[in-house]
């Protein structure tokens, strides 16, 4: 049954001296609040837009007609990639720009699965695109981070009261970025590894996702 | 099957359908982030073009699944389903990266703090004047 990946053993991976470990990172935010911009402030490669059809659970997937209905949208992500040849160990960053919507909710645990952690992209004049990722990564406890973008003629805020309107506990980071600026966007992206390294949990985190989220 | 005012939408379906043959999954589990390395094996006979533009790529460097559907421009489980005929050809083969990342990906459980302080390093060595906040906000 060549279509059950659930019957088929696991891909067998070869030994292969000097590949790089991969992580990934995730870069949320609402519409225009900067997210291919800072993936691209980073990336060695123009950031990809990769689409993945917009799956719901229910659709039959065993009829070609309920296939078809599951799958005539897709949804857009943006891909880059960064080598960290300097660091201990050969180290390759995957950076996954995600939109807030909540039609990306499935996408998302494929994309977080394993993943360091988020930075979520905030825009002051629009802050309620922001409310989506932020409910997710709390629902699932993957760390992240909150990185206001200060975009030319909106009101500078107070971080205080960008925490207070997102209503984020104080552990959460608040910083403020320039997606064009990649030092900047990597301070964000620093900042998010120390904030995950000190919550790094002793049990494997989202491990209350439903099963059919582990596979393929 | 086609209901009026979805042909656009259908035939990108259509395209995608009979560009995996019918198949509506891969075969392996791959992640988005699955690494692809050009193995010593040769694709079978009546493969896909775009089977050819994916080996192509991963023997440039290697490749993950997102990339390859960002270049392809087609959707990731298409890509997926593709790489999948191409692993058991051992035309593409899955390097083992590192035990952390794998069993990391497996469990769900994010990278261990050492993983992340070799990130934390290579960020910094890369990116010698980015200011981070460890203790921010
Ligand atoms: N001033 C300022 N402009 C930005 C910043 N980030 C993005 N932009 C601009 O905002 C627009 C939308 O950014 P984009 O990366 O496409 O947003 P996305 O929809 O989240 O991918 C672009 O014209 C960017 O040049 C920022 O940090 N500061
Ligand atoms: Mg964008």
């Amino acid at each position: 049954m060549p279509d059950n990946p659930v019957a088929v053993p696991r891909t067998p991976a070869r030994p292969q001296t000097g590949a790089a470990t991969v992580l990934k990172i995730v870069i949320a935010g609402g519409f225009g609040t900067g997210k291919t911009t800072a993936v691209g402030a980073v990336s060695e490669i123009t950031p990809l837009s990769t689409e993945e059809y917009l799956t719901s659970a229910s659709a039959d997937v065993d009829s070609l007609e309920g296939l078809a209905a599951k799958r005539t949208t897709t949804v857009a992500f943006d891909f880059g990639r960064l080598t960290l040849p300097d660091a201990p160990i050969p180290l390759e960053l995957f950076l996954f720009g995600t939109p807030g919507q909540d039609r990306f909710v499935n996408l998302w645990h494929d994309i977080v699965r394993g993943a360091v952690g988020a930075v979520v992209l905030v825009d002051t004049r629009r802050l309620a695109a922001s409310f989506t990722p932020i409910s997710f990564f709390e629902d699932i406890d993957l760390p992240f981070v909150v990185a206001v973008n200060e975009f030319d003629g909106a009101h500078r805020y107070d971080l205080c009261q960008v925490r207070a309107a997102l209503d984020l506990p104080d552990r959460v980071p608040v910083v403020t970025c320039d997606a064009r600026d990649a030092n900047r966007v990597a301070g964000a992206l620093l900042t998010l590894v120390h904030h995950a390294a000190k919550n790094t949990p002793a049990s494997p985190r989202h491990s209350s996702l439903p099963t059919s989220f582990q596979d393929v | 099957m086609t209901a009026p005012g979805r042909t656009a939408e259908d035939s990108v379906f259509v395209r995608t359908y009979t560009l995996t043959r019918g198949r509506t999954a891969p075969r392996h589990r791959l992640g988005l982030e699955t690494v692809l390395e050009a193995g010593p094996g040769r694709p079978g006979p009546g493969q896909a073009e775009e089977c050819a533009r994916i080996l192509a790529l991963c023997r440039e460097r290697h490749r993950s699944v997102a990339e390859l559907a960002g270049l392809l421009r087609r959707p990731v489980t298409a890509i997926k389903i593709l790489v999948s005929d191409l692993v058991d050809a051992d035309a593409l083969v899955v390097p083992v990266t590192s035990p952390y990342a794998a069993s990391s990906v497996d469990s769900g459980a994010g990278p261990s703090p050492q993983m992340l302080a070799a990130v934390t390093a290579g960020l910094r060595k890369k990116f010698p004047d980015a200011v981070s906040y460890a203790h921010a906000g």
